[in-house]
């Protein structure tokens, strides 16, 4: 894995785009996903202009499905220069819009929307980031992390799936970064806190390019030289199962984990029955010495 | 020379040559590339073992280890000697059963001239185990063991704990004798109506009343071959094992700090102007006096790292992803099923590499029906516990735990 | 007394100065800021020129691309924590050496930044688009004789490797180009044999052909544009050239339309270098191979080259007894080896050497040093080499440190004197006069060595004027 202190030789950054129709930004103004999705693009192709071996993939988290809209799986796209772009930076806008396109026509038109499933898209990127470490030359030293950009709020109903991918980015040292376009992720912001990640909320949308490249572009070893927002206090209480409520006291079920807020005889997660005298610890009775 | 009979009740010295080499055929290209790549799946396929479904874990653990010094460690048939590399070994089980269950506790017992020392406390603090660990190794070996001892010790220990967090003891034993005051079995006894769980770890042979104790406790007990098989044994130990029926269930109240603010309130607990403040769980070794740290809700004494017992008000206190670390043995993530490839899919769903002719099998979900590779399969079934094609549709990323 | 001939100076002794490779920023540094004017209205030159910067310098650059107006230096500063201050002060050096951006007043008289005005605009083309396109872009037909990548390797293997043993002087490969022995030599890498005016192979040549090959393209391509000037080829446009190569795709055809007759002769010399493949001289489309696209990576220090299956994969193995196992069939490779190990056996894939101190004193003498030969058993290791553990020693390379630690010996064993220049005097008559003078001397301080018995004693070179006038003053008055 590669030494914080020295500079890795390649990077490998991965994009989550949120990309769900039912975001607040979005709704109140269509137009401006294609203004972030130019911002975000641009930032994609300062990391690769950043070393000849960066590395990038983007993933769009739709509300059906998350797909990869770059790299594309097979043949890239035959792409010339039409203007002073290099070529690799025509190739890979080329490629996003096109996929984005196909991604936002596939999705099924009578289905609502729902909530954004950005922890499925954080396992995709994870098992991607496993793959190219796997597959590098020997000896290339690579740091990876993951961006992503959001404009939905965070739901507990994924806190399970979020924790698992937090925990996994945590033992594959994967930095995980959030740029939040409208609300305080108080969940993502534990998942960027238990990586070593940064969390940032855009307080402006038509500045995104410039905070998303002050914050978000320096690698791991560049971080510690620059001066970057730090950590806000993290909230750590768990919340209650039956009313989702934050706790600084609860009751755990010894045997599902399960938390909650009063005393009750069954456990609701796992129905095991607890016994009834409350939550003091019975000692067994000694039992006398037969002769 | 070649004995082609494979009759397997014969010794091993009777079946005759084993032509290892004949496994090797090269394809037509004369390349044995593919031929590497099967043998490392079959390898990843077999260490994976059969899940089974959402299990009632004994989630909180006490665990104690007990390393036998006598003089049989000495021996070198592991390398450097069995001592030096028990505690090698020991360094790893550590890291990795606290990384397993985060919410347990574990104390190191040492079987020392006929007796049993206690090395550390039954804590949940790493760091010391691994300092304890490190000032072994110049100690010398001497004496027998007493497994009767060790189980009493265990016994005094562990009887006093609440009964709904398992209480397991682990022995890692290289003698075959043992030197005893008194009838084991009645302490074995003893063990098996408190409901202490005991496994051992031998490092010579199998000797009988180990795995009497092993099998009337509900333990299990195994014997090394070599290193490599010693570490896989000792790491299997780290996964909770199901729940006895013996145990209660109970609710434990659990408190969940609060970053500590830096304000000026005064800490009557604590001697020192206000707003630095002595850490609780550093109090013996006059370390850890910093402003930042965890209060604890009931009794606001400051501890700097979690999770700990509060030693004033006896509240366990932990943070929220502790809990989560353990959701993945409760809610584990279904096995995908083992298909040959025909074509189905041209990449795998998570990772995007294409799937050529050394990939002779892929793995499908059974939920959402997506394919991956077996490197995939591997990674999700092993360290991320969520499946991606699932994770990202609606309908199927709820992790409601089936009825147990 | 008499005085003897200086000895020895130090400056021949050491041995010949080891080979320069500059990177991109020193060859720019030596070039006028006119002539970085002209070079950065090419976005690929920006975008080279701004991949080669310092860490801390492409963050600046990127967050002033945006900003229209001069930001404050103090605001620049502010943006580093303060203990990098050292390293944020030589960002600041790279970018102004450079001309990439200027000293500009804000309104209000505090000292600002302002990128270059040239650079901002061309480095945007290159990450956002607009402007005009690259000479060789033009869409093409598909090729019907297409070239995927493994040939486009073995072909740009093939032709450098001819430049390579034209210099070692192997007798089985065609000659090259008169071009390209007129740049060997006017790099110094070989000269002209005083008796038959063949060319033979110089120690700086030795000392090139351990380097690595993008290194060793990057050297020959910038005596080339040295010697483009003399040609009338615009250097400029050339180097815009090379590095628009650098940046294109591997295995992707590009079109020779609207490239200017310079340009078209200067494709030719690439083609024979091996950085470009062209079926015909005329054919309309060329395909850049992996030695060009590596002329970006010279910088890349012990970093693995862009990954080449078949040319670049390392191959030799050296093993804590000093063994050294070369599994490669070309001959070139062997004769390198055999430059500084003895080679023992040879197998149909496989070359078996030692590390001995003959033969390692044999190339320092040549003027290899010890560094190069450790260098380039790096830079060919085998991968099994880097992927094994070296039980529980972390060191920075992948050789065992015996063996490196004895090469480094070796090289340190042969400076055994120190060489300082001086005037010997010797031959007193007297006791009396060698003691006067030596005092004299030891006071001005200019005494190296002294010795009483044999009444010798060394002055240093410019204190011996001071002395000799002394001695005659001392000899007339007494």
């Amino acid at each position: 894995m590669a030494d914080d202190d020295a500079p890795s030789d390649s990077s490998l950054l991965v994009i989550i785009v949120d990309t769900n129709p039912n975001q607040r930004y979005i709704t109140e103004d269509p137009k401006v996903l294609t203004n972030c999705l130019d911002a975000v693009i641009a930032f994609a192709n300062s990391h690769l202009m950043q070393k000849a071996r960066n590395e990038l993939a983007v993933i769009g988290c739709h509300f059906h499905k998350s797909e990869y809209l770059y790299p594309t799986p097979g043949k890239p796209l035959d792409v010339r220069q039409i203007d002073g772009q290099y070529e690799l930076f025509t190739l890979v806008e080329k490629t996003i819009k096109m996929r984005l396109v196909n991604l936002i026509k596939s999705q099924p038109p009578e289905e609502k929307p729902g909530e954004s499933l950005l922890a499925g898209a954080v396992a995709m990127a994870l098992c991607f980031i496993a793959k190219f470490r796997r597959e590098a030359t020997p000896g290339l030293r690579i740091t990876a992390r993951i961006l992503i950009v959001t404009g939905s709020s965070d739901t507990a109903a994924q806190y399970i799936n979020y924790m698992n991918v937090f925990f996994t980015a945590q033992k594959q040292q994967v930095l995980i970064d959030v740029c939040s376009l409208d609300k305080h992720l108080s969940l993502l912001q534990q998942g960027c806190d238990i990586t070593g990640g940064l969390y940032l909320k855009v307080p402006s949308l038509e500045g995104l390019l410039q905070y998303l490249l002050w914050v978000f572009l320096p690698e791991t070893s560049e971080r510690t030289k620059l001066v970057l927002p730090g950590r806000g206090r993290v909230d750590y209480r768990a919340a209650c199962f039956c009313h989702r409520e934050l706790l600084t006291i609860g009751y755990v079920c010894s045997v599902c984990l399960s938390v909650f807020c009063k005393f009750s005889p069954i456990c609701t997660t796992c129905h095991t029955v607890f016994k009834i005298g409350g939550p003091l610890p019975i000692k067994p009775k000694k039992k006398k010495m037969k002769v | 020379m070649a004995d082609d009979e494979q009759d397997t009740k014969e010794y091993r010295w009777e079946t005759g040559y084993e032509k290892t080499w004949e496994a090797i055929k090269e394809d037509e290209d004369g390349l044995v590339e593919g031929l590497v790549a099967e043998f490392a799946q079959k390898a990843a396929r077999k260490a994976v073992v059969p899940r089974r479904g959402p299990v009632r874990l004994g989630m909180m653990r006490h665990v104690l280890v007990a390393v036998d010094c006598s003089e049989a460690m000495n021996s070198q048939d592991l390398k450097p000697s069995r001592f030096l590399c028990t505690l090698k070994l020991l360094e790893k089980f550590i890291e990795e059963y606290f990384d397993q269950n985060p919410l347990s506790q574990l104390g190191l017992v040492l079987m020392k001239n006929k007796r049993a020392e206690k090395l550390t406390e039954l804590s949940g603090n790493v760091r010391k185990h691994l300092k304890a660990l490190q000032g072994l190794t110049d100690m010398a070996l001497t004496g027998e063991p007493s497994l009767q001892n060790t189980l009493e010790f265990a016994g005094r220990v562990l009887k006093p704990l609440p009964a709904h967090a398992s209480r397991e003891l682990l022995v890692l034993f290289a003698s075959l004798t043992t030197c005893d005051p008194g009838d084991i079995n009645t302490t074995i006894q003893a063990l098996k109506t408190e409901g202490i769980r005991c496994s051992v770890i031998g490092l010579a042979a199998e000797v009988r009343i180990c795995k009497k104790l092993c099998q009337d406790t509900g333990g299990e007990y195994g014997v090394v071959l070599d290193d490599v098989h010693y570490r896989s044994l000792l790491l299997d130990s780290t996964s909770p094992p199901p729940r006895a029926r013996a145990l209660d269930a109970g609710l434990v109240k659990m408190g969940f700090p609060h970053s500590a603010p830096q304000t000026n309130q005064t800490d009557p607990g604590t001697n020192a102007d206000p707003p630095i403040t002595v850490c609780m769980c550093h109090l013996d070794d006059g370390e850890g006096v910093g402003g930042e740290g965890h209060l604890c809700p009931q009794c606001r004494s400051k501890y700097c790292s979690l999770p700990a017992q509060c030693r004033t008000c006896g509240l366990t206190l932990a943070s929220a992803p502790h809990l989560a670390r353990s959701y993945h043995h409760l809610f584990p993530v279904e096995p995908y099923e083992e298909v040959a490839y025909e074509g189905q899919a041209q990449y795998c769903f998570a990772c995007l590499r294409n799937f050529t002719d050394i990939d002779k099998q892929v793995y499908r979900c059974g939920r959402c029906h997506e394919f991956y590779c077996w490197e995939c399969e591997s990674v999700v079934s092993t360290t991320l516990h969520v499946c991606p094609g699932c994770a990202s549709r609606p309908h199927l990323y709820q992790r409601l735990p089936d009825s147990s | 007394m008499s005085e003897s001939s200086k000895s020895k100076s130090s400056l021949n002794l050491n041995p010949s100065p080891t080979l320069q490779c500059k990177d991109l920023h020193e060859y720019l540094k030596s070039r006028s800021a006119q002539f970085l004017e002209t070079l950065y209205n090419y976005p690929t030159i920006c975008l080279a020129v701004y991949r080669e910067l310092p860490e801390l310098a492409r963050h600046f650059v990127i967050r002033l691309l945006f900003v229209e107006q001069p930001v404050p230096q103090a605001v620049v500063t502010s943006w580093v924590s303060q203990t990098f201050a050292k390293e944020q002060a030589k960002a600041c050096e790279a970018l102004s050496e450079l001309s990439v951006w200027q000293e500009a007043p804000i309104p209000g008289g505090m000292p600002g930044w302002m990128l270059a005005q040239s650079f901002k605009k061309n480095l945007k083309v290159a990450l956002l688009g607009g402007g005009r396109a690259w000479s060789m872009s033009s869409s093409l037909e598909p090729d019907g004789k297409a070239r995927d990548v493994a040939f486009l390797d073995a072909y740009a293997l093939e032709r450098w490797e001819c430049v390579l043993h034209y210099m070692v002087g192997s007798a089985q490969t065609e000659g090259i180009s008169a071009d390209a022995v007129r740049i060997l030599l006017h790099a110094g890498l070989m000269t002209r044999d005083a008796e038959d005016g063949s060319a033979v192979i110089t120690r700086a040549g030795f000392q090139f052909l351990l380097l690595s090959t993008a290194k060793q393209v990057w050297l020959f391509l910038q005596h080339y544009l040295h010697t483009a000037e003399k040609r009338s080829l615009s250097a400029a446009e050339c180097l815009a050239f090379l590095y628009q190569l650098s940046f294109s795709t591997l295995g992707k055809d590009y079109s020779t339309e609207g490239m200017s007759n310079n340009m078209l002769v200067f494709l030719q010399h690439l083609r024979e270098f091996g950085l470009v493949y062209q079926r015909k001289r005329k054919a309309g489309r060329f395909y850049p191979t992996r030695l060009a696209l590596n002329i970006a990576q010279v910088r890349g220090v012990g970093a693995a080259p862009l990954a080449a299956p078949a040319q670049a994969r390392g191959y030799i193995v050296v093993e804590t007894n000093y063994r050294v196992y070369a599994y490669t069939q070309t001959n070139l490779q062997v004769a390198l080896l055999g430059l500084f190990t003895e080679l023992m056996y040879r197998f149909p894939n496989l070359v078996v050497g030692v590390l001995t101190r003959e033969s390692v004193r044999q190339a320092l003498r040549g003027g290899i040093t010890a560094e190069q030969i450790i260098h380039y058993l790096e830079q060919h290791s085998h991968p099994q080499m880097l992927k094994s553990e070296t039980g529980g020693i972390r060191t920075s390379s992948m050789l065992p440190p015996t063996v490196v630690d004895q090469i480094k010996l070796w090289e340190t064993e042969r400076n055994r004197f120190t060489y300082t220049e001086g005037v010997v005097y010797n031959q007193f008559l007297s006791q009396a006069d060698f003691v006067v003078l030596r005092d004299y001397a030891k006071q001005q301080g200019v005494l190296t060595w002294q010795n009483e018995r044999s009444r010798t004693m060394v002055v240093t070179r410019h204190g011996h004027d001071d002395v000799k006038k002394f001695w005659k003053r001392y000899s007339k008055s007494s």
